[in-house]
Formats: structure tokens, C-alpha cells, sequence
């Protein structure tokens, strides 16, 4: 498939597709979300965006406990979905996985402008992972009792 | 860009094909036309209006009175009112748009415009760019279609899934290509439509899955294909940019047989030539042959000829007062450094000369000095005496009155 260029793409996509998330509030109408897989911070932008750019990262937990996997989509073959991403699962501590992270985003000059979101998307999500492990915090809604005061 | 070279585009072979080559067909010139989202969306908009039925009110809808006005001086207002007696109808306002049971505003009428025309060159632009946006993955995916696990796009399978005459086996054939989840979604997707629609006829609604093209007149896959949900069936030679763009967004997700995908070329033609099935037709040109901007100011013939980037930020100095900064003033007039010295000499003269003077006034006068300034006093009092004696005066002897 002839390389459609990612900001053609992006101007027919900007406004609207299917992952377009607009929150109606004050506060918030003016963020655009965007719930591709390959959208780092799931902001609907051009430079964020996994249906615009060639080269995505994709972070995401993966099924079995506390695993993440770590995908970068391939330049070669845009046009072929199925094989698309570069998959690897991460079942490291989290010092190690974001150096993999690291590696495979910035040092190889793959994407260094989302080093940060990878970063910062890889701890939101192994957080999330240890959460959902551990149960949610319960709060103690019942309120205590003072004794001695009458 | 001319597309010398054209990508190949790999034929799925599905499992009861013999084991040949699955051979690979170069991308159709329509393939790569502009993708243009606003002639898409112009163009569906006004195809779909020409499958409406007209709606009207009746005609004779609140007229079917014999009402007449009672005019003034009954201490009612002026509509018509009908006329009879006897039940509550008489006396009522009739024929108004405000009036209960009078005609409304503007009735409806069946000779409005309901169906368009559209220019059959830019229905084909149209067509044209909705099929070159559903080889973009992105832009599919954009429109919502389930395409993770297709192996290509466009996505053409071998003539063997056009002899397809059951449903089991085409739903088979879906799940080898990957085009199932898609219709998954479809089938998944089936609800009640909310509003009125419901009782009028429309009552359920659901994704769009898949759109297959065949290329073959009286292929059996339309029978087997077209009782699941969501997956719809074309031939190459009537496309509809309703089913190639639905709701006017581009990127349907189409599965094309090998024998509609190596019509394509002949029915649409390419740039340069013209297509065989539809007259002295040629596919509309890009307003930019690569729009690729990111590579093109990357490209070794720009950048060679661009300036080098200014990577330090000038920024304006603060303005400083020549009248306090003594620097700024040289900067704008060096004499101003002599003159100013000049002042400064000048300036202590002065003072060492007021001050000398000062001392000396200050000074107790010596009785030398003392006596000679007396005696100078003295003898002037007697001069200016002798002077004011005068009395020969020429002009002035009247005046004065002075006595000889």
C-alpha cells in the first residue's frame, strides 16, 4: 500500500473516528481523549495518535498477572494490521522494565519525543497492576468512636 | 510521485485451494487516488437523499370548515370562527396556524426537492477516493472496523470463496481471513433503535461489518454471505458510495475477490489512461503528487538549499537612559566624555576661585588696608562735592534753577 502520509491521515482523522472520547464538562471539554491501543496518553493529538504516526508504542497490561506488554508497530509493513506490532510481554521489576522501555523508545532513536509518555504510561499501568492485585484500599466509612468523651 | 512501481498486494489463499503460489496482483491505480473526505461526505449526503419518499400533510388539512370571521363589535378577536350551532365546534377559531384544529404553518407539500443531482464525475471521485481510504489501515480502523488480525490490506482473497454456497462455510472462510471479529462486532452490536424510529419501520439497528466485492456475475457467495449480520455483498462493476463510505465517513473495511480486485483497473482506469468501461473517464489528480510533508522538508533537495537554523534566540538589550547611564550616553555621542571633564575642571576652578575669595573676604581686614580704604572714601566724598559745584551747565541752567 502506498505510504499515505501520517498527517493526511491525521487531518481526515482528527475530528472525528471511532476512539474520539469528548468529555462534556467545564473542566474538561477541552481535552480531546482518543482510546486507540497505540495512544500513549490517550490524547486525540498528531503527535500522540496510533492511527497517525508510523511508528507507535503501544503500553498495556497484558492478561496474566502483573505482566505488561510492550509493542512497537514495524515501518515496513503499514499495511498489513495482523502483523503489524512488535509484541513483547514484561514480567520484570519495574526498574528493569523501564529500562526496556526506555531502550526500545529513546536510545534506538525509534520514538524519542514519547520517552516520557512511555515512562510515565508504564507506571500508571504496573500501579494499576499491583492495585487490582491487592484489592482495591477499602475505606473505613464507619465512622470510630471517640471513648472518654461524653 | 509516479507510481512506477506498484506495491503488491498478496491473495489470501483459503484452505481448499491448492497448494500454488498464492499469487500476489499489483495495487490497483484507484488505489492510490486522493483521499478526499469532503467530497465523500458532500456527495453521500446528497445520494442518500434520493431513496426518500415524500412526506406531506394532508391539503386539505384544517380547511374543511366553512368558517367565517364575525368581524368587529362582538368582543372576540378577528379569526374565523365556524359557523352552525349546537355543538362545541361552532364558535370555534378555525383555519389559523395558532388555532386548535386550524391548518399549520407552511404545510408540508409532496412537490418539495426531495432527490439531488450530483455531477456523475464527482459521484466517481467519490467512489474513487472511498476505495482508496479503505486501503488505509489507520483510516479503517478510524471508522471502527475490527481489523487487528486481517494479515493485509486491501485484503483480497483467491476466486475459490466466490463458489461459496453455504453460510457455515462462508463464515469459515471469514474467520481464516480474519474479517470475523469485525462481523462479531456487528452481530454483537444489534439493539433496539431509540425514538420513534422504533415504530416506524426501523426498529432495530447495528454496526456495519465487512463489505465483500465479487467480481463474477451470479457468484454463489451472495446467497451464502448475505444472512450474516453486519457483512454486506457488492460486484465490482455497481459500487455504491453508501456502502463504500456509510454515513458519509471513509474507510468501510472491504474483502475484495481476486477477479473484482484485477477488474478494478479495467473499470476505473489510472491517471494517465482512461478506463475502459466508463467513457474517456480518468482518476481525478492529487492537488499534491507526495504529501508526505515530514519527508519532503527532511529531503536532501530542501534541506540543501535551506538556511541553517538559528539556534540562538536573539533578544532585544534593555534600554538604558543615556541622561544616567554614562555608558549608553558614550556609546550614542563619545564627545560627551570631554565635555563632561571639561565641566568638571571648569566646575573646580570655580569653586577654588569663590572659595579663595570667600577666604579673603572672610578675612579681618589689616589696619593698613583698613586706613587706605578711609582715606580713599574720604577724598572721594570731597571730589564728588566739588563735582556737584558745577554750575555752568549749558542746557540745563533753567532747570535747575540755580542761582548765579
Amino acid at each position: 500500500m502506498t505510504t499515505v502520509p501520517g498527517q493526511l491521515i491525521w487531518e481526515i482523522v482528527k475530528r472525528n473516528n471511532s476512539f474520539l472520547v469528548k468529555e462534556f464538562g467545564n473542566g474538561n471539554q477541552s481535552v480531546q481523549f482518543s482510546k486507540e491501543p497505540n495512544n500513549l496518553y490517550n490524547l486525540n493529538s498528531y503527535k500522540h495518535s496510533g492511527l497517525a504516526n508510523k511508528k507507535t508504542i503501544t503500553i498495556q497490561p497484558a492478561g496474566k498477572d502483573q505482566s505488561i506488554l510492550l509493542a512497537t508497530s514495524k515501518t515496513k509493513q503499514q499495511a498489513k494490521p495482523a502483523s503489524l506490532l512488535h509484541k513483547s510481554i514484561m514480567k520484570k521489576e519495574f526498574n528493569r522494565m523501564a529500562k526496556a522501555v526506555v531502550n526500545q523508545v529513546a536510545v534506538n532513536y525509534y520514538r524519542p519525543d514519547l520517552k516520557k509518555a512511555a515512562l510515565a504510561r508504564l507506571s500508571a499501568v504496573s500501579k494499576s497492576l499491583k492495585v487490582s492485585k491487592s484489592g482495591v484500599k477499602k475505606k473505613n466509612r464507619q465512622a470510630s468512636r471517640i471513648y472518654g468523651r461524653k | 510521485m509516479a507510481a512506477a512501481a506498484r506495491p503488491l498486494v498478496t491473495v489470501q489463499a483459503l484452505e481448499s485451494d491448492m497448494a500454488t503460489d498464492g499469487a500476489s496482483l499489483p495495487l490497483p491505480e484507484v488505489m492510490k487516488a486522493s483521499i478526499r473526505p469532503d467530497i465523500v461526505n458532500f456527495v453521500h449526503s446528497n445520494i442518500s437523499k434520493n431513496s426518500r419518499q415524500p412526506y406531506a400533510v394532508s391539503r386539505q388539512a384544517g380547511h374543511q370548515t366553512s368558517a367565517e370571521s364575525w368581524g368587529t363589535g362582538r368582543a372576540v378577536s378577528r379569526i374565523p370562527r365556524v359557523s352552525g350551532g349546537g355543538t362545541h365546534r361552532a364558535g370555534q377559531g378555525a383555519f389559523g396556524n395558532m388555532c386548535r384544529g386550524g391548518r399549520m404553518f407552511a404545510p408540508t407539500r409532496i412537490w418539495r426537492r426531495w432527490h439531488r443531482k450530483i455531477n456523475v464525475n464527482q459521484k466517481r471521485y467519490a467512489v474513487v477516493s472511498a476505495i482508496a481510504a479503505s486501503c488505509v489501515p489507520s483510516l479503517v480502523m478510524a471508522r471502527g472496523h475490527r481489523i487487528e488480525s486481517v494479515p493485509e490490506l486491501p485484503l483480497v482473497v483467491s476466486d475459490s470463496a466466490e463458489g461459496v454456497e453455504k453460510t457455515q462455510n462462508a463464515i469459515k472462510v471469514l474467520k481464516q481471513i480474519g474479517a470475523y471479529p469485525d462481523a462479531e462486532k456487528a452481530k454483537d452490536s444489534l439493539g433496539i433503535r431509540p425514538g420513534k424510529g422504533k415504530m416506524r419501520n426501523r426498529r432495530y439497528i447495528a454496526r456495519k461489518g465487512p463489505l465483500i466485492v465479487y467480481g463474477t456475475e451470479g457468484a454463489k457467495l451472495v446467497k451464502a454471505f448475505r444472512n450474516i449480520p453486519g457483512v454486506e455483498i457488492a460486484n465490482v462493476e455497481r459500487l455504491n458510495l453508501l456502502k463504500l463510505a456509510p454515513g458519509g465517513h471513509l474507510g468501510r473495511f472491504i474483502i475484495w475477490t481476486k477477479s473484482a480486485f484485477e477488474k478494478l483497473d479495467s473499470i476505473y482506469g489510472s491517471f494517465d489512461k482512461t478506463s475502459e468501461k466508463k467513457r474517456g473517464y480518468v482518476l481525478p489528480r492529487a492537488k499534491m503528487a507526495n504529501a508526505d510533508l515530514a519527508r519532503i522538508i527532511n529531503s536532501d533537495e530542501v534541506q540543501s538549499v535551506v538556511k541553517p537554523i538559528k539556534k540562538e534566540v536573539k533578544r532585544a538589550p534593555m534600554k538604558k537612559n543615556p541622561l544616567k547611564n554614562l555608558n549608553t550616553m558614550l556609546r550614542l555621542n563619545p564627545y560627551a566624555k570631554t565635555a563632561k571633564r571639561m565641566a568638571v575642571l571648569a566646575e573646580e576652578q570655580r569653586k577654588k576661585a569663590k572659595k579663595e575669595k570667600l577666604d579673603k573676604k572672610r578675612q579681618p581686614i589689616t589696619k593698613e588696608e583698613a586706613a587706605k580704604i578711609k582715606s580713599a572714601s574720604k577724598s572721594w566724598y570731597k571730589t564728588m562735592i566739588s563735582d556737584s559745584d558745577y554750575a555752568e551747565f549749558d542746557v540745563f541752567t533753567k532747570w535747575l534753577g540755580v542761582s548765579q
